[in-house]
């Protein structure tokens, strides 16, 4: 059971680009099942940029599940705009997972939300010390342990892909600074996927970093922020075996 | 940070180091950016910005924030505006 998947993240939609996303998007039911996006939909997180993500990504004849990037926090209207696009058709991941059938009977499970920094296996942050280090490494922690739950929840999929915006390994993000590799995922959402199993990993956030890497545990992980695609979207096919067949 | 509060920054801390520092700080927070992903390098009495956005009105407006944060200094924008190609080939995991 094979399912073609869509991804892109960090589009970055705002009034001086409206319009433009949508004209890539035409014929993507020739290229691809389903559409994931990464996060960081618009510049300022405004409700005025979430309805132009609702415009541009709303009414596609292929189902679209998002997840949404710092970006869209960052004027404290994340749940107006998740609401918006909630009404356009858009399947908004909030830490939990959703499932999505195909008319050939093929069930795509796809679990996970924003995440959060915190570093990788033995340089990253710890839950120690001032409140605001602990609130910030919590917050990862807690986001990871959802994961753990959504993702253990799909239990009768034939593929699982987890959805983020943080990145859960250093190899894609190779190309970014060193300095900032903790503000920009945490291993802690590697563990997630690797623990509950998962067949892909899609991030965005690292403009400057690097498509494909892996989990220690073995999961594909892909770095799908515009920038880094320079393509509207990348298709992955799941189930594929035969390299002809999807 | 208010125009006062950058002016005196401007004044008191003028070395390259505070100068990029203060640009890059700029570029993320002023809403006529919000760009977090661009490169600040300064060399003598030049700026230079390295990055990518999503279109040339963008791009510019980094080059009015980047020259309001570092008084005195030429802006370099080198900014390079993204070209989004088609989807291209698929691959099979």
């Amino acid at each position: 059971m094979k399912i073609r998947v869509a991804a892109v993240g960090d589009v970055h939609l705002g009034e001086d680009i409206r319009g433009r996303y949508r004209e890539k998007l035409q014929g993507i039911e020739e290229h691809a099942d389903v559409l994931l996006l990464a996060g960081d939909l618009t510049r300022h997180g405004t409700p005025a940029e979430g309805r132009i993500v609702a415009e541009e990504f709303g009414g596609l004849p292929v189902p679209v599940v998002t997840v949404l990037g710092n970006h869209d926090y960052h004027s404290d209207a994340e749940d107006e705009i998740g609401a918006m696009l909630d009404d356009a058709g858009i399947h908004v991941l909030r830490d939990d997972a959703t499932v999505i059938s195909l008319d050939d009977g093929t069930r795509l499970g796809v679990a996970g939300g924003k995440g959060f920094g915190g570093g990788f296996a033995g340089k990253c942050a710890s839950e120690f010390g001032e409140p605001q280090m602990k609130s910030f490494v919590g917050h990862t922690r807690e986001i990871a342990e959802r994961w753990h739950k959504a993702l253990k929840g799909l239990d009768d999929v034939d593929h699982r892909v987890v959805l983020s915006h943080y990145s859960p390994t250093k190899d894609t993000l190779a190309g970014e600074p060193l300095e900032i590799y903790p503000f920009l995922g945490s291993y802690l959402l590697a563990e997630a996927a690797d623990a509950e199993g998962a067949d892909l990993f899609l991030h965005g956030h690292a403009h400057h970093g690097t498509e494909k890497g892996v989990t220690p545990g073995g999961v594909r992980v892909r770095n799908v922020a515009l920038p880094v695609l320079g393509r509207a979207y990348a298709v992955y096919c799941l189930g594929g075996e035969d390299p002809e067949s999807c | 940070m208010s125009d006062e509060a950058r002016q005196q920054a401007a004044s008191s801390h003028d070395a390259p180091h505070y100068v990029a520092a203060r640009v890059q700080q700029a570029l993320a927070e002023d809403e006529r950016t919000s760009e977090l992903g661009v490169r600040v390098d300064v060399r003598g009495d030049d700026l230079y910005l390295r990055g990518q956005v999503e279109c040339a009105e963008r791009r510019a407006r980094m080059t009015d924030v980047a020259g309001e944060n570092a008084p005195g200094l030429k802006v370099h924008n080198e900014v390079t505006v993204m070209e989004v190609r088609g989807p291209g080939e698929e691959e099979t995991l």
